[in-house]
């Protein structure tokens, strides 16, 4: 109890207060008078010490998670694809129209599956 | 021609598609190591793409597929979890960068419409597939007294237990499953801001939001994540 009143004295900054202040300090764009509050603070507040360290430590492991690598498979599928589709722009003119009418897509997409029903190896 | 220097327009316009393409990975590859969209000024070759794209040139979209899918794919793999899915969504933002190309605004960066459609459409499909997944955020959010000091003290620092008590794929692991149940634009914001590198004011342009609703969503969704990690280490969430 007499720690916790000694803490009040010492800073103008609650626990609750420096929680909503951890994104701003971690990325320095704290105003100059609220870092120094803030580091006051730290000094003698173990358990913002510790509630800064953790959440760092979330940050830390966040960013940590692997890179998801594009499968080589999934590259080849999509650029098969694209070229499938550009060249029905060129090879069906419906599809031409569609593409400028339909702002969504939906009915030159609609078209492409159609077509693709009817001649799947083009 | 060395694989080594930069490609340009001028690489597309009389090399074979196939050796381009080659390069553009080359020059893709070795950009990996820098956090996204920390260009600030378009190169002159991904000015030339973008008007050839507007002209309908194939081969520009062929190109920017090489300079982009790779980063693009991380974002839509990371926010939605499975590689069908990420194609999904891979396959329609560079069809709609075709199909829309016109409507691109030379004063924005390519990569930041990239990263926008990117999201939006990997949003959306989240949108459809979890609607009851998501937890309620409070149950892991730091609580305070009236007083504004801690409730439950002390507050443990549990970081290094974490490494000593999981393997790093372990980690990864429960991280993984604690972003699956952030909000779809919360887990966008923390993919952009903590694994993309992205800063508040381009996530802010990216998902078309003020930086202040990304500062406090991306500062939630890490307190909801630190609150997972603390509960499952066996400490107070709060």
């Amino acid at each position: 109890m007499a720690a916790r009143r000694r803490t009040q004295l010492l800073t103008n900054k609650t626990c609750k207060q420096m929680t909503d202040l951890v994104l701003d300090y971690l990325n320095d764009k704290l105003a100059p008078t609220t870092k120094r509050d803030f580091q006051r603070h730290l000094r003698i507040c173990p358990d913002c010490v510790n509630f800064l360290n953790t959440y760092k430590k979330t940050v830390a492991v966040t960013g940590s998670v692997a890179i998801d690598e594009i499968p080589q498979t999934v590259r080849n599928n999509i650029l098969t694809f694209l070229r499938k589709r550009i060249h029905r722009l060129g090879t069906y003119p419906l599809i031409v129209i569609t593409h400028f009418i339909s702002p969504s897509g939906i009915l030159d997409t609609f078209l492409t599956r159609c077509i693709d029903f009817i001649h799947p190896h083009v | 021609m060395s694989p080594c220097r930069s490609i340009t327009d001028h690489d597309y316009a009389t090399v074979g598609l196939r050796a381009a393409a080659q390069l553009a990975t080359v020059s893709a590859l070795s950009n990996t190591t820098e956090p996204a969209m920390r260009k600030r000024n378009p190169a002159p070759h991904e000015t030339d793409l973008v008007e050839r794209l507007k002209a309908g040139d194939e081969l520009a979209l062929e190109a920017i597929f090489h300079l982009y899918s790779k980063r693009l794919y991380s974002v839509a793999h990371r926010i939605l979890g499975t590689v069908a899915d990420s194609e999904e969504v891979i396959q329609d933002v560079f069809w709609t960068a075709f199909r829309k190309a016109k409507s691109f605004q030379g004063n924005a960066q390519l990569s930041t419409w990239l990263y926008r459609l990117t999201v939006n459409a990997a949003l959306g499909k989240l949108r459809r597939s979890k609607k009851d997944k998501e937890v309620d955020y409070e149950e892991y959010l730091p609580k305070f007294q009236e007083d504004g000091h801690h409730l439950v003290r002390p507050v443990v620092d549990w970081s290094d237990t974490l490494d000593e008590k999981y393997a790093t794929r372990e980690v990864q692991q429960l991280l993984a499953e604690a972003l699956n149940q952030l909000k779809p634009v919360d887990k966008s914001i923390v993919v952009l801001s903590d694994l993309e590198g992205m800063s508040d004011k381009e996530i802010a342009v990216t998902l078309g939001l003020t930086v202040s609703a990304v500062k406090t969503r991306l500062h939630r969704a890490r307190l909801f994540l630190r609150g997972k990690l603390a509960a499952q280490l066996g400490y107070s969430a709060t």
